[in-house]
């Protein structure tokens, strides 16, 4: 095992704790039930629309972020709060790999998470009208959308000791108050990122049912999501680099 | 052999004017040293900036001026030098979930080591933590856990071993045992600075000391020359008597004393020999028909030890 696969296993190992398997896992399966209980006796037609709801309103702008957002703060932030960052960067490993090592554990255990969400989701409207066109947009739309909101967190995590809460402040109040406001910004919303994902491959059905505050000016398409997302990963590699190398760890 | 007691010959580690400050705080103040073969004790007081001072050397925290080079290169820019560097933080520095053995098998593999299984073997063995290895370490005392963190920094056999107060909370017999494993890599011609504020501690661990103080450097040099410095100070005694004032006139004179004050009924005497003042203080009270309620010197702590160290400098 190489020390950037150890780094980034560990990361996800402890991320992962029972607690939070048990309570995100949990609150994961709240809008495949919350979707079934509504749409149990809707037409295909409807049951597609009240999907794409439910995934507007649920699962992008709020279960998503939490979960990447508790997770890919704590990937450096736990460590520097619980004393075991110099553990990490007394080793002799390039800083650009302890931090992308950080972002693909994290990235990889709030992944995991979400897509229990998407998948229960997609399967629940899979039940209700015997077509499963939705699993693999929306898994894409929650992998897109929760790789950029860790490589947000990650560095945010390592710099605040309030991360958490100014992660809920750019939720809240700048994605899902300002950006649904102001179309010109919703590309600065990663949870629309995977909208348009989902939006780029679930066809034109599921652009038709989709209201005009989740994409805003944003055009459909998976491709251009992944482009931003995969830019936005290489901005915080390079971030954390920087702090690792010259931020003090008092 | 260098003139200055605070640089070695060969350095492995070189301080050059090194200050660090924490907004308005000076944490350590143009500090010159180096460090070569062999244990050197970093001595002083709790808050004195040993542990800035560490973190400076390790590269964890930047100097604010002056320069740090550990082999030659500046760890902050060159982490490949890790690999010969161990640190052994005060600070938990552990995983509660992980075993001992995961601990320190992650340590060998964040380092590089190329068989870790048996390197974590060897240091838990070193540390003789073998038998409790398979022990998630929230299960562990505080003494186990710093023997775990000892493993993890042995791990990677380093040339350099930074210890910050490696021996709190373990008890007389892993302490000996931790001292003997410091000196058997400092004989072994390992960089071996070890932090304390027991000057009985780095004592039994150092051939040479570097006593810090306010952030400052008291004094360098062998621990014998470090306790004769010692040695040199006088000593401020409490005196509680019923007729204070009356003593306190019989006192000012004697040759013993280098001052005498009130405060509160209560006399604060200055002496360089403490057990002379001791006897010539009976005699007096009884002079005086005085009755010593306690006597007792009030500032052998180190702190003030050191001070004096520094204001002498």
């Amino acid at each position: 095992m190489t020390a950037a696969t150890a780094l980034a296993t560990m990361t996800a190992r402890r991320s992962l704790t029972l607690k939070r398997l048990v309570g995100f896992g949990l609150l994961e399966l709240a809008p495949a039930l919350i979707y079934l209980l509504s749409a149990a006796n809707l037409r295909a037609d409807r049951a597609l629309e009240r999907a794409v709801d439910t995934t507007v309103a649920l699962y992008f702008p709020l279960l998503l972020p939490i979960v990447a957002l508790i997770i890919g703060a704590g990937a450096l932030g736990d460590e520097r709060r619980d004393g075991t960052m110099s553990f990490i960067v007394l080793r002799p490993i390039p800083r650009w790999i302890i931090a992308g090592a950080k972002l693909a554990g994290a990235g990889a255990a709030a992944v995991g998470l979400n897509l229990v969400g998407a998948l229960a989701l997609a399967g629940a409207y899979g039940v209700l009208s015997g077509s499963w066109h939705l699993v693999v947009p929306l898994a894409v739309g929650s992998i897109v959308a929760t790789v950029a909101y860790t490589a947000l967190f990650v560095p945010l995590g390592y710099l605040s000791d309030r991360a958490v809460l100014l992660g809920l402040g750019f939720v809240f109040v700048f994605e899902n108050g300002v950006a649904s406001a102001l179309q010109g910004v919703a590309s600065l919303s990663p949870w629309r990122l995977g909208i348009v994902a989902l939006a780029g491959l679930g066809g034109s059905d599921v652009v038709a049912a989709l209201p005009d505050v989740a994409l805003g000016d944003l055009m459909p398409g998976a491709w251009g999501a992944i482009g931003k997302v995969v830019v936005l990963v290489v901005v915080s590699i390079g971030a954390v680099t920087l702090l690792l190398r010259h931020r003090d760890l008092a | 052999m260098t003139e200055d007691p605070a640089l070695v010959e060969s350095p492995t580690v070189v301080v050059d004017g090194v200050s660090k400050w924490f907004g308005q705080k000076v944490a350590v103040s143009g500090i010159t040293c180096s460090f070569g073969a062999g244990v050197t004790g970093l001595l002083g007081p709790n808050g004195a900036g040993k542990t800035t001072m560490l973190r400076m050397l390790t590269g964890l925290i930047g100097p604010s001026e002056g320069t740090v080079e550990v082999l030659g290169v500046r760890p902050r820019t060159d982490p490949s030098v890790y690999a010969e560097i161990g640190l052994v933080p005060e600070e938990n520095a552990l995983y509660p979930d992980l075993s001992a053995r995961r601990y320190v098998r992650y340590a060998a593999v964040l380092g590089g080591v190329s068989d870790p299984d048996s390197a974590a073997d060897r240091a838990l063995e070193t540390v003789r933590l073998s038998d409790v290895a398979h022990r998630r370490l929230a299960a562990y005392s505080k003494g186990m856990r710093q023997r775990a963190k000892v493993a993890a920094a042995l791990v990677g056999d380093p040339r350099i071993l930074v210890l910050d107060e490696p021996l709190n909370g373990t008890d007389p017999v892993q302490r000996s045992h931790l001292i003997d494993i410091f000196r058997r890599m400092g004989d072994d011609g390992r960089t071996v600075i070890v932090s304390s504020h027991v000057l009985e501690e780095v004592e039994r661990m150092s051939d040479r000391v570097l006593a810090i103080v306010d952030g400052k450097l008291a004094a360098a040099g062998t621990v014998p020359a470090i306790r004769k410095a010692m040695a040199d100070i006088p000593y401020r005694v409490r005196v509680e008597a019923d007729r204070p004032r009356e003593l306190a006139a019989a006192l000012v004179s004697d040759a013993l004393v280098h001052g005498v004050s009130i405060d509160d009924q209560v006399l604060h005497v200055e002496t360089e020999d403490l057990a002379g003042l001791g006897r010539r203080l009976a005699a007096v009270a009884r002079q005086v028909d005085a009755r010593i309620v306690s006597f007792r010197p009030e500032d052998a702590s180190l702190v003030s030890v050191f001070r004096y160290l520094v204001h002498r400098r």
